[in-house]
């Protein structure tokens, strides 16, 4: 919401500002639920227990919005704080394969995942110098989005949640590099598809089911193309 | 004159733009339930079908391993060391039809499969036992 200094008319001199500070409030106090289930959503396991947390925050949300105050469009919160657990997730996949590709826990969840939906992270798996997937460009594609791509979605989320204009943009320019991921990825499996899908217990189809949720850039870009960016302040 | 004029639309949407925003918010709402769920079932569902808990997690890594190098003599080794080098750095047993575009040739590995090849493997081995005593005389 757009936060300029407004003149104070005699007569209605504090009105302004209570609303906003209320606004303040309350918009503070819903991120806190929001953020917190979140964090808790992002670690993939304790998504269960994080989802309540969000919904109590987006339910304080719309409270306040239906007293009156002015606080943060439900699809802008909706949109900022899933860009924010898709980053996560992936982050969190691909972190585990860059740098813990020898625990316990990654040799077991992350094979297995990849023996069942996509192979790359089963054929020759930690046979490469870098340890991990071994999957023909696999590695690439991880140090590509891992450190830069979701890093840039997450700083653009933060921004957008805040409603400044340069969050709008930048989730816009970071969601069309979302397209391009996606386009590039899935080719990439597609060349490869006998080495990602061969003998692997759902392929495919698994493979789809499993991912299409991870889609947000394709429904936050009309969205972020038709809004109406004077919302978002400078 | 920068607010939507629109009574009962959400702040930013337009009329043009209101169906469609409706259905994204929809949609965005759906990725996210689906993406919570995922999310918490992956790794026990995964647990359940690879063995545990009758096989441990140390076992379904040696299981894997076996299956992914085609080498019965393969385990894991738990833990780690920390800065040694790739788990299958130089192995040469992984079948797989070589070319521009490899074909892996393990077997698939259906719902508690690992269970199955293991014991199959321990009385492979139990029965290969007395047959090597008789050899060796």
């Amino acid at each position: 919401m757009t936060t300029s200094a407004v003149g104070r008319s005699p007569s209605g001199s504090h009105s302004y500002d209570e609303h906003h500070e209320k606004s303040r409030q309350a918009q503070r106090r819903a991120d806190l639920w929001l953020l917190s289930g979140t964090i808790l959503m992002g670690t993939l396991v304790l998504g269960l227990v994080g989802f309540p947390l969000f919904l109590r925050g987006l339910a304080l949300q719309v409270k306040a919005q239906r007293a009156g105050l002015t606080v943060r469009p439900v699809i802008v919160t909706l949109l900022g704080y899933l860009v924010v657990i898709d980053s996560a997730l992936n982050s969190f996949g691909w972190a585990l394969d860059m740098v813990a590709h020898h625990t316990l826990i990654d040799r077991v969840v992350l094979t297995a995942w990849g023996n069942m939906f996509d192979a790359g992270y089963f054929w020759h798996y930690n046979e490469l110098w870098l340890g991990g997937a071994s999957a023909p460009g696999e590695k690439a594609w991880e140090i590509a989005l891992l450190p830069i791509v979701f890093c840039m979605r997450l700083a653009a989320a933060i921004g957008f949640l805040q409603m400044k204009r340069w969050g709008q943009q930048w989730l816009i320019v970071t969601c069309w590099f979302g397209v391009v991921i996606w386009v590039g990825y899935v080719a990439n499996m597609t060349i490869y598809a006998d080495v990602r899908y061969a003998n692997v217990v759902f392929p495919v189809v698994g493979w789809w089911l499993y991912n299409i949720f991870y889609i947000t850039p394709f429904l936050a870009i009309p969205y972020l193309h038709t809004v109406n960016r004077e919302i978002f302040a400078d | 004159m920068s607010r939507s004029s629109n009574q009962g639309l959400p702040l930013g949407t337009t009329a043009p733009y209101a169906r469609m925003h409706k259905w994204l918010q929809r949609g965005l709402f759906v990725c996210l339930t689906a993406l919570v769920f995922e999310g918490a079932f992956t790794m026990p569902l995964l647990a359940i079908w690879y063995g545990w808990p009758t096989l441990s997690f140390l076992e379904i890594c040696s299981e894997l391993q076996k299956v992914r190098f085609s080498d019965d003599s393969r385990e894991c080794i738990y833990p780690y060391p920390l800065f040694g080098p790739a788990e299958g750095a130089g192995q040469k047993t992984a079948q797989d039809v070589w070319g521009i575009q490899p074909v892996p040739k393990w077997r698939r590995i259906g719902f508690r499969d690992l269970i199955e090849i293991r014991n199959e493997r321990l009385a492979r081995q139990a029965q290969a036992d007395p047959a090597r005593r008789f050899s060796a005389r």
